[in-house]
C-alpha cells in the first residue's frame, strides 16, 4: 500500500523542497508513494486526507494558520521539514514580520530540522517515513562528533569576539586547530544537534546552529550558553546571533 | 469591479493570478505573490560578513547567486578582488545551481505545459504521469538535478545556501577525488543534456509557437561582457535592438533604472513603452552566440518565430545548461584548481556604496549596500529578475487573458494564463524577498 504524502510551502524560500527534490531518493520516493497535493509540481489544489504532510516554511501570515489547520485536520502525522517550519527560521531576523514555527499552531508529529536539512537527514527521514516508522534524530551535540573536538579543552571563561574567522585564519580540520571558541570565535556546536557531519566545520568555519537545539528552547538555550563566555561589546547587542534562526524561548511557543 | 483569485501551481514559491474583472470583461491580470518577507530590512545593522549567508536564505534555488552577488558587493566595499582560483570557483559554483534550477523548471514545470499546446499529450496532470511519460527522459533529468546538486555539495559545502563564498574569495580545499568526481559527473552531464535538447527538437520545432506567446513589445536587459557569453562579470546593457542599446557601468545604475521608493518593484527611467526583459532569452539576444559549435547547430533548427517567442526561453534553458557543463569542464581542467585557496584579506572599508552584479539563473541579480559614517549597513537595495520581468509578464497575460476570456469560460483562463506565467519561470522566492 503507497502512503498517501502532501507537501507544501508556508513563507520560505523553498530551499527544503528544492532540497528534497535534490535527493538521490527523490526518484525512488515519487515511486514508491502516492503524492496527493505538492504545489511545486502538481496543478491539484484541493487539500485531501493523507497519510503525512510535510511543510516547509514559517507561519508569517494570518491566512496561513487556517491553511495549516485545514493540513492537519487531513493528514494523519504532520512533520515540520526544516528550520523554519521547526523554530521560524531566518525571519525571526525581522523587526517587523512574524515567524512563527508550525508547532505554535498545530500539533506535530515530528521534525526534519537544518537550514537545509542536510542530505543524508533528510534522505534516512524521508525513506522511513515511506515505510511509515517513526523518523530519529540525534540526541548529542554537535560536538560530540566533531573533529576538533579532541583539541577542545576549554578553559572558561574565554573571551568572544568574532562570529568568524578572519580570511587569514581559516584552516580545515587536520591541520591541527583547535575549537573555535577557544580562538574567540562563537561556535554553536555546543547548544546544536548532531547531525550535518559538520559540514560548516569541514570549511573551516564554526556552527551557525541550523540545525537547533536538542531540548525545547532555541533562545534561551542560546542565552544561556552564550552567559558562558564574556562577549565582546561589538557582540553583545548583535540580533544576527540571538534570533537567527528562532524566537523561541520555550518549546513551541514564543 | 470583480475580482478573481487563483494560486499558482507549479511555479517556485507561492504566488496568486489575480484577474480584474468590470462588466464582465477582463480588464486587468496580474501575478501577486502572497507574501513580502522583507530582507532589505533585515540586512540593516547586519554585520558584512553575516549578509552573505542571510541572503543565501532569500531562494532555495538561487542561493548561489544570492550568496556571490552579496560578496561582491561587500569586495567592492572593501576595494578588493579575488583571485583567479575564487572567481573559477565560484563560476563553477554558479554553474552548479544553475543546472539543478533550469532542469528542474523545464521539466516539472515546463515540460507538460508543452506537450499540452502543441497537442502532443493533453493529459499528463500530475507528477506520476509526467515522470512515466518517457522514463529514459525522465532518468535524464534526475541525472542533471544530481549532477547539479553534487557540484553544490563539493564547490559549496552543501547542497544549498553554500558555506564557502566568502567575501575575499571561495574556501577550496580539495581533494583530488572531489575533483576528479566532478568532472565525471560532468562529461556524463554532457551525454544526458544532449538527449534532452535533441527530444526537445523532435517534438517541437516542426510547430510553430503560440503567436499570444510573441515578445513583440521588449527590450533586453542583462550583463555585457565583450569576450562572449558571460553571467560573473561585466557591464550592463539595455538592448531596444542590435544598433540601439545603452552600455553602462554598474556604479552608474541608478541613471537607468532604481528600486521603488516603498522597495516594491524596479523603475526603469525610459520613455518607450516596451518593457523590460531579463534572463536566457535577453542573455542569448546580448550575447548573440554562445561561442560553442553545437549550440549554433541546435539554435539552427529553429526560426524567426521561435526565437521571438516567450516559449524560446524553454529551449534556451537547455542551451545555456549545455553551455554551463562545457565551461565547467574546461575550468576543471585548470592547474588553478588544484591548489589550496587563498583568500584576500579584508583590510579596511574604502567606499560607503557596495554594488554587487551577476545574471543569476533567470538574469540580472544586484545587491546595493550603503554604509553609513559608523560603517554599519544602513541601506540596502535587491534588484531581482522576477522583479524586473515583472511588468512585462503582467503586460502579457493580461492580453492574454482578454483575448482567451472572449471565447472561454473564465476557468480555462485561469488555467490558460498560468502556462504564460509558467513559461517566464518567475522566482517568487526571490521576488517576494
Amino acid at each position: 500500500m503507497k502512503l498517501k504524502f502532501l507537501i507544501t510551502s508556508l513563507t520560505s524560500c523553498t530551499g527544503c523542497i528544492s532540497a528534497l527534490m535534490s535527493l538521490d531518493v527523490f526518484p525512488q520516493f515519487l515511486e514508491r508513494t502516492k503524492i496527493e497535493y505538492f504545489p511545486f509540481i502538481s496543478d491539484n489544489l484541493e487539500i485531501k486526507e493523507c497519510d503525512i504532510a510535510l511543510v516547509e516554511g514559517c507561519v508569517s501570515e494570518k491566512n496561513q494558520i487556517e491553511y495549516l489547520q485545514e493540513i492537519r485536520k487531513n493528514a494523519k502525522k504532520l512533520y515540520a521539514l526544516g528550520t523554519c517550519s521547526a523554530f521560524g527560521g531566518i525571519l525571526s531576523l525581522s523587526n517587523n514580520k512574524d515567524s512563527h514555527p508550525i508547532s505554535k499552531f498545530v500539533d506535530v508529529d515530528g521534525i526534519i530540522p537544518g537550514c537545509p536539512p542536510p542530505s543524508i537527514l533528510l534522505g534516512n527521514c524521508l525513506l522511513r517515513l515511506v515505510e511509515n516508522k517513526e523518523i530519529k534524530l540525534s540526541l548529542k551535540n554537535m560536538c560530540s562528533t566533531c573533529p576538533l573536538n579532541n583539541l577542545a579543552k576549554l578553559d572558561l571563561p574565554l573571551t568572544i569576539d568574532k562570529i568568524v574567522p578572519r580570511n587569514d585564519e581559516i584552516r580545515f580540520p587536520g591541520e591541527n586547530v583547535s575549537c573555535f571558541l577557544n580562538n574567540g570565535i562563537l561556535c554553536l556546536g555546543p547548544i546544536t544537534r548532531d547531525g550535518c557531519d559538520h559540514l560548516c566545520i569541514h570549511q573551516g568555519l564554526p556552527c551557525e546552529g541550523c540545525l537547533g537545539p536538542v531540548s525545547k528552547g532555541f533562545t534561551s538555550n542560546l542565552i544561556n550558553f552564550l552567559s558562558l563566555f564574556n562577549l565582546s561589546k561589538n557582540l553583545r547587542n548583535y540580533r544576527g546571533i540571538y534570533y537567527r534562526f528562532s524566537k523561541l524561548f520555550a518549546g513551541g511557543k514564543d | 469591479m470583480d475580482k478573481v483569485v487563483e494560486a499558482c501551481t507549479r511555479v517556485e514559491g507561492c504566488g496568486n493570478l489575480i484577474i480584474y474583472l468590470k462588466n464582465d470583461e477582463i480588464y486587468q491580470t496580474e501575478l501577486n505573490f502572497s507574501v513580502f518577507r522583507g530582507f532589505e530590512n533585515i540586512l540593516v545593522g547586519k554585520k558584512l560578513l553575516d549578509i552573505p549567508k542571510i541572503v543565501s536564505r532569500i531562494c532555495g534555488l538561487c542561493h548561489a547567486s544570492q550568496t556571490i552577488a552579496s560578496c561582491k558587493a561587500i569586495e567592492n566595499l572593501y576595494g578588493i578582488e579575488p583571485s583567479q582560483q575564487s572567481i573559477l570557483l565560484r563560476r563553477l559554483l554558479l554553474s552548479g545551481e544553475l543546472i539543478k534550477s533550469h532542469i528542474m523548471h523545464y521539466f516539472f514545470q515546463s515540460f507538460p505545459d508543452l506537450l499540452r499546446i502543441f497537442e502532443i499529450n493533453p493529459l499528463i496532470k500530475d507528477p506520476y504521469n509526467l515522470i512515466n511519460y518517457n522514463p529514459h527522459l525522465t532518468t535524464n533529468v534526475f541525472n542533471l538535478i544530481k549532477i547539479g546538486s553534487e557540484i553544490n555539495k563539493l564547490i559549496g559545502g552543501r547542497a544549498l545556501h553554500p558555506i564557502t563564498p566568502i567575501p575575499g574569495g571561495l574556501i577550496f580545499n580539495p581533494t583530488g577525488k572531489s575533483l576528479i568526481s566532478i568532472e565525471k559527473y560532468l562529461k556524463k552531464g554532457i551525454y544526458y543534456i544532449e538527449t534532452i535538447i535533441e527530444n526537445f527538437i523532435d517534438l517541437f520545432s516542426a510547430f510553430d509557437p503560440p503567436t499570444e506567446f510573441n515578445l513583440s513589445n521588449s527590450i533586453y536587459f542583462g550583463l555585457k561582457n565583450n569576450m562572449g557569453f558571460d553571467r560573473y562579470e561585466g557591464d550592463l546593457r539595455i538592448e531596444q535592438n542590435d544598433t540601439t542599446y545603452d552600455d553602462f557601468q554598474v556604479k552608474n545604475y541608478s541613471k537607468y533604472f532604481d528600486k521603488d521608493p516603498n522597495l516594491y518593484g524596479i523603475v526603469f527611467k525610459s520613455n518607450s513603452k516596451k518593457k523590460i526583459l531579463t534572463g536566457p532569452i535577453a542573455r542569448y539576444k546580448l550575447a548573440q552566440n554562445y561561442g560553442i559549435d553545437k549550440i549554433s547547430e541546435y539554435l539552427s533548427n529553429f526560426g524567426k518565430k521561435w526565437k521571438s517567442n516567450l516559449l524560446f526561453l524553454n529551449f534556451l534553458q537547455l542551451i545555456e545548461i549545455y553551455y554551463e557543463i562545457q565551461k565547467s569542464v574546461e575550468i576543471l581542467d585548470t592547474t588553478l584548481l588544484k591548489s589550496k585557496t587563498k583568500l584576500k584579506q579584508l583590510n579596511s572599508i574604502k567606499k560607503s556604496n557596495g554594488i554587487g552584479v551577476i545574471e543569476a539563473p533567470r538574469g540580472i541579480l544586484m545587491h546595493h549596500y550603503h554604509l553609513n559614517k559608523a560603517k554599519i549597513v544602513d541601506q540596502v537595495k535587491l534588484f531581482i529578475a522576477t522583479e524586473i520581468n515583472l511588468p512585462i509578464l503582467n503586460k502579457m497575460i493580461t492580453e492574454y487573458a482578454k483575448k482567451l476570456y472572449e471565447k472561454e469560460d473564465i476557468d480555462s483562463v485561469k488555467e490558460k494564463v498560468q502556462i504564460m506565467i509558467r513559461a517566464f519561470d518567475p522566482c517568487i522566492s526571490c521576488a517576494s524577498h
